[in-house]
Parts: C-alpha cells; sequence; structure tokens
C-alpha cells in the first residue's frame, strides 16, 4: 500500500494544483477565452480526481461533457458577441469592493480550512463502511451500476424533474431571444 | 452485446413508487406540456383559453391532493424516505396551489393589456408550482435542491417578463444572479453536510449530527444551508434583490414571489430545521434569531420611507418574512416544536391569502391610475368602495388587527416564541412588538390616504375590474376574514407529529 500511497499523493497533489489554478485564471484573466481555458484545466483536475477515486465514468462524463460541451459553448458564445478582446476591468465603481472581497475569501478559506483540519479523524472513512468502491465489488463497471442504482431508484423522481427543467430551459431560451411583434413594439417603448 | 449487457441488469430492481403519492406532481408535469402544446396550435385569438386551462391543472392537482388529504391514512413515504407525502406536505401543497391560481387570476388580464403576453408565463408559472409542490415532500437534499431549482429558474424568467421595460430587465438579472449565487451557498454548505454525515437523506443527517458532539465541518455546513435558504425567503442581510426585483417585475408576478417563492422558501428551511437539524439547534437558532430580528426592523423602517405602493409592499414583505422567521429561532427549545412549526405553517397561509389580496387591489386600481404612486390612491373610497373596502381587509390583516388573518398569524408566532421562555425569547417578542407598531403606521397612512384624501386630478370615474380580478379579490377577502374569525381551521395544520413521519420512513 505504501508505495501506491506517494503515487497517490503525487496524482491528488498535481491534480488539486491544476484545479486551483484554473480557477484563479477564469477571474484573473482578463482576456475572456483565456478564462474559459482557464475553466478547462479545473474541469480537467476535477476528472483527474475522479480517476483517482475509480470513478472512471464520471471522469468521462466530466471530460465529454464540461470540458468538451460546456466549455465550447462558452467559447462559441464569446466568439458570437465579440468579446475576445481584453476589457477594461480596472474601472471600478464601489473601489472598496475588491480588497472587501479578498479579505472574505481570506477569511471564508481559513475558516472552511480550520473546520475541515478539525475534523480529519471524524471523517476517515473506513472501507466498506457503507460506501461502495470499485474495488470492492470486483468488476469494472460496478461504479456505473451503482449510479444507475442511485440515479434510477432512490433519486428516480428529483432525476425526472430535472426534464422539466429542461423544458424551462429551452422554453425560456426562445422567449428571452424572441423578437416582439412589429406592430406593439412600436407603439410603446416605455422606459419608466 | 445487448445480451451480455441485459444479462447484467438481472438484479435489478425498479424502486415501487406510490403513484397516487405522486398525483398533483404527476398531473402538473402533464398540464406543462398540454399547456406548451395547445398555445403552440392556439389561434391568436383564443389565446385568453390558456389562462384557463392553467387553472384548471392546478385545480387538478388541488382535487390530487384533497384526495390524498381525505383517504390518506398516516404518511406515505416514497424512495426509502427521501419523498414523504404527510399533512405537512398536503396542506402546503394546497397553499402553492391556491396562491399559484389566484396569480393566474390576476396575471390574465395584466399580461395582455400591458402588451406582453406570452404564453409561455403559464408553461413557466406551471413549472415553477411543480417545483414548489415538489418541496413540501422533499426530504433528502437532492430533491430539495432540483425543487429549488425548478421553482426559481421560471422565476427568473417571469421577473423579466417585460422584456422592454429596463426595470422589468433589471429586476430578472437582479435576481438571477443573486439566485444562483445563494445556490452556490447552499450547494456548497449541502457539499459539506454530504462530506460531514456521508448521507444527502434528511433523516440520515439528523441522526448523524444528534450522534456525538459537532464538529467544524457540521457548523459550516449548517451555516451553510441556512444562509442560503435566507435569499430565498429574502431575509436580512441577504434581502438586497427583493426592492428591486418587487418593484421592476410585472405586478402578477411579484405577487407570486413575495408569497409563493417565499413560502418555498420557508418549507425548504423547515424540513431541514425540523429533521435535518435538531441536533444543531445551537448554530442555527442564534443566526435564525439575528436574522428575524434584523429583518423584521430593517423592512419596517425601509418600508416607512417609500412612496411608491409596491415598492412599500416589497419591504412590508421582507419584514413579515422576519415575523414567519421568528419562532424557527426557537425551534429547538425543548417542547416549543410543535408550536414554532404551528406557527410558521399558520402564518404563511394567511399571509398568501392577506398579500395576495394587497397585490390584486393594487392590480385593480392602477389599472385606472397607471399609476404605483400612494398618493394616486386618493379618494379611492369615493369612487370604489368595495376596492377600498377590500384594501382596508388587508392592511388591517397584514398589521394584526383582529379579528382578521393576520392577527391569528402573530398571536400564533407570538405565542410560540414566549413558550421558549428564555430571556433571547423575550427580547424577540419585545422586538417583534415594537415591529407591529411601525408596520401599523405604514398601513394605516396608505389607508388614511384612501379614505380620507381627495382624488389626485378629480377624476373619480369607477374602476371596472375584470371578472378575473374580481374572483381572486373574492377568494383572497374571504380567505382572511374566515381564518380570522374561524382560526380553528388551521389552528392544528402541520402537528409535528406529521412531520416526524419522515422519520417512519
Amino acid at each position: 500500500m505504501s508505495d501506491a500511497t506517494f503515487l497517490e499523493f503525487v496524482v491528488f497533489f498535481s491534480a488539486a494544483v491544476m484545479i486551483l489554478g484554473g480557477a484563479v485564471g477564469v477571474i484573473t484573466m482578463k482576456n475572456p477565452v483565456h478564462a474559459a481555458l482557464g475553466l478547462v484545466l479545473t474541469l480537467f483536475g476535477v476528472a483527474v480526481q475522479f480517476v483517482a477515486m475509480q470513478a472512471h465514468f464520471l471522469a468521462a462524463v466530466q471530460v465529454i461533457v464540461y470540458a468538451g460541451a460546456i466549455v465550447v459553448l462558452f467559447l462559441f458564445v464569446i466568439m458570437l458577441l465579440g468579446v475576445d478582446e481584453s476589457m477594461d476591468l480596472s474601472i471600478e465603481p464601489i473601489p472598496i469592493q475588491r480588497p472587501l472581497a479578498a479579505v472574505m475569501a481570506v477569511g471564508l478559506v481559513g475558516l472552511v480550512g480550520a473546520a475541515i483540519v478539525r475534523a480529519r479523524d471524524a471523517l476517515i472513512i473506513a472501507p466498506g463502511d457503507g460506501i461502495a468502491t470499485a474495488a470492492d465489488a470486483g468488476t469494472h463497471d460496478a461504479n456505473i451500476k451503482q449510479l444507475a442504482t442511485n440515479l434510477y431508484g432512490d433519486h428516480v423522481f428529483a432525476f425526472q424533474l430535472t426534464s422539466v427543467l429542461l423544458i424551462v430551459a429551452v422554453a425560456g431560451t426562445v422567449l428571452l431571444t424572441r423578437k416582439w411583434p412589429k406592430d406593439v413594439a412600436d407603439t410603446e417603448s416605455s422606459d419608466a | 452485446m445487448i445480451a451480455s449487457l441485459l444479462a447484467q441488469a438481472g438484479d435489478w430492481t425498479s424502486p415501487s413508487i406510490d403513484w397516487a403519492a405522486l398525483a398533483p406532481e404527476i398531473v402538473l408535469a402533464i398540464g406543462v406540456n398540454i399547456i406548451l402544446l395547445l398555445d403552440l396550435q392556439l389561434a391568436e385569438t383564443k389565446k385568453w383559453a390558456i389562462a384557463t386551462i392553467t387553472g384548471f391543472v392546478l385545480l387538478g392537482s388541488f382535487v390530487a391532493v384533497v384526495v390524498l388529504a381525505v383517504t390518506g391514512d398516516g404518511a406515505r413515504s416514497l424512495f426509502d424516505g427521501r419523498y414523504v407525502v404527510d399533512d405537512y406536505a398536503l396542506i402546503l401543497k394546497a397553499l402553492f396551489l391556491l396562491a399559484a391560481y389566484v396569480v393566474v387570476l390576476l396575471s390574465q388580464t395584466e399580461l395582455e393589456e400591458g402588451g406582453y403576453y406570452q404564453g409561455e408565463f403559464y408553461v413557466l408559472l406551471v413549472c415553477s408550482v411543480l417545483g414548489m409542490v415538489m418541496m413540501a415532500s422533499a426530504r433528502d437534499l437532492v430533491s430539495i435542491f432540483v425543487a429549488l431549482e425548478l421553482l426559481s429558474i421560471p422565476a427568473y424568467m417571469m421577473a423579466a417578463w417585460n422584456k422592454r421595460n429596463r426595470k422589468s430587465n433589471e429586476a430578472g438579472i437582479k435576481y438571477y444572479l443573486l439566485g444562483v449565487f445563494a445556490s452556490a451557498v447552499l450547494l456548497y454548505g449541502m457539499s459539506l453536510l454530504f462530506g460531514a454525515t456521508g448521507s444527502t437523506k434528511l433523516t440520515d443527517i439528523g441522526a448523524a449530527l444528534l450522534d456525538g458532539d459537532l464538529i467544524g465541518l457540521d457548523v459550516v455546513a449548517v451555516v451553510f444551508v441556512v444562509c442560503g435558504f435566507a435569499f430565498k425567503i429574502s431575509a436580512v442581510p441577504f434581502h438586497q434583490w427583493a426592492p428591486d426585483t418587487y418593484e421592476g417585475a410585472p405586478t402578477p408576478v411579484t405577487a407570486f414571489f413575495s408569497v409563493a417563492t417565499k413560502a418555498a422558501g420557508f418549507v425548504a428551511l423547515m424540513s431541514v430545521v425540523f429533521i435535518a437539524f435538531p441536533g444543531a439547534d445551537g448554530v442555527y437558532q442564534p443566526l435564525i434569531w439575528v436574522m428575524a430580528a434584523l429583518t423584521m426592523t430593517f423592512g419596517n423602517v425601509l418600508a416607512l420611507r417609500q412612496t411608491n405602493i409596491v415598492r412599500m409592499l416589497a419591504y412590508s414583505s421582507v419584514s413579515q418574512g422576519g415575523f414567519i422567521l421568528m419562532p424557527l429561532a426557537f425551534a429547538g427549545e425543548p417542547g416549543v416544536g410543535p408550536a414554532a412549526l404551528n406557527a410558521v405553517i399558520v402564518y404563511l397561509i394567511a399571509y398568501a391569502f392577506m398579500n395576495l389580496g394587497a397585490f390584486a387591489v393594487v392590480i385593480a386600481v392602477t389599472r385606472k391610475t397607471r399609476s404605483g404612486e400612494i398618493s394616486s390612491f386618493g379618494g379611492l373610497f369615493s369612487y370604489a368602495p368595495g376596492l377600498a373596502v377590500a384594501m382596508t381587509i388587508f392592511f388591517a390583516s397584514l398589521a394584526g388587527i383582529p379579528p382578521l388573518a393576520g392577527w391569528f398569524a402573530k398571536f400564533n408566532a407570538f405565542k410560540a416564541v414566549l413558550d421558549a421562555g428564555t430571556t433571547a425569547a423575550y427580547v424577540l417578542a419585545a422586538i417583534a412588538a415594537v415591529n407591529t407598531v411601525i408596520a401599523a403606521a405604514y398601513y394605516m397612512r396608505v389607508l388614511r390616504v384612501v379614505w380620507m384624501d381627495e382624488a389626485p386630478d378629480g377624476d373619480t370615474s369607477p374602476v371596472k375590474s375584470p371578472a378575473p380580478v374580481v374572483a381572486a379579490l373574492a377568494i383572497t377577502v374571504l380567505g382572511t376574514i374566515v381564518l380570522g374569525v374561524l382560526p380553528n381551521l388551521i389552528a392544528r395544520a402541520g402537528a409535528i407529529d406529521a412531520l416526524t413521519g419522515a422519520f417512519a420512513g
């Protein structure tokens, strides 16, 4: 176990650096395309963590759906809106808010970090303690099976209602982008 | 290949589902599709039918709720106790459906006359109600979160419904950004809670938190979850979105937000507080105490200074939220739990009637005056005595004057707090008492304008209200008076043993 532990540590550490570095990049990059690429880095890091935890299926979904589809969509939007040049973000309407946000962020990191360090002993879960892993089941697709049992068993109702959420999203997108009938739009342009 | 896959699937057993218990949700889900398809097919001149059909969908779901309530013998527990249909859930489902029906009545003419009618409005409204109906039964972090998103995302779009109005756009974008931020906070808290307790089921979390001392991680998780819901119920200091969103959104939508979405936030908060957090009362009680005190005070003080009636009702709704929150600050005290739960539910029901009614009057009057200023209500009694009387009933009820519904709700809330009998309880009750007086001041100020002042421009032509608005007024006036005169109808609503049906699962 000990030789594997070091390797696990290296993988975990490098993936964590990827996630955090990407996240910091998303909010500090001036160019929106770079920010989107920072997001890809973060999402890949999460996928690596999934692999390290034997959740291969989740890792694949993470890469295909998030890094693939969603970020590509972001890039399309950035391209279509034509904001591929760096914008001037140095103008600040409320000057105090950036330092304040930094203080809040440091405070929050400190709080959560302290809580996790304090809770370390209480949280170590022994193998087979209610949480089954792929290694326990011995087959490669045990992971998928467990996911399916969860999704289509205990949480099937929430899963089904998520599809209503998709209807909402489709209807809403159509609505927000639809032009008004010409005759109505001309008679009234209220700004009150 | 298929055969090998099927062979592996052999040990799969589908969960047994009590379809009758899900009937209200299923009716709504089917209704969403029917409304969406019919809206495509109907000719432009027959679009009025969509609102009627929406009303029937809500009625169908309401019938299912009533049937469940009448035939039900105890709680029905689905999915291993993750979805529970008990008395507590049913009474709140009925409340959501009724509130939505009144909102449909109010929207019918308002949207068309404002020139921003689109049939999808009702689709989104029903989707949002579906989320609320689901929230009342959700006893699992996953379903609570899905329900919260399902009720919020349509609401973001409804706030921005008047697309050509800049204020409506502002309302939508503010509500969206802060709502998403709140969801992120909530989700973070939920993930910490799951990490610390190893389960998303509320009853399991409750058991895990009661087992041994709280660790720091539990405390952080509980605080984050409570703060996430505090955005939804616009509790100070998480209320900044409320006045702008309420003012900018179309008035029927504002009525929906201030009653239904707020009630849904409270339902979620109650579910987690009573089922998942009994072991963490030392954490959430002071938090809710401070939020309740701040909410009622800030809401009232700011409402005093408003000259726009919708904005005033927005701040008044913030402050009423503080009163509803007040009993929850003592939910964990021995023996107070049932009274606190009862007080919150009674207040939510009474508040739904009187606040929807107040908005109905505002909609009816502004159809004529085209102004949201309080001064434009001058002389209302001289040209629309019926509306003036209705407005008096609603505002007196909001102020807590007997024998109207608001009085009984406030009485119940005070009783639950004083039951706790601690110093903190007496202090909070004193703050609330002072706030009741402040609130009475601004409600009475509007009534003085209605009864005493002259009509601003001498225009005393009568107000012609369309039938749906009259129906909405009738429902709300009746509800406000009946609940005040016969409080026994709801006084026992949501007894704690009904809620603990979740533990049986």
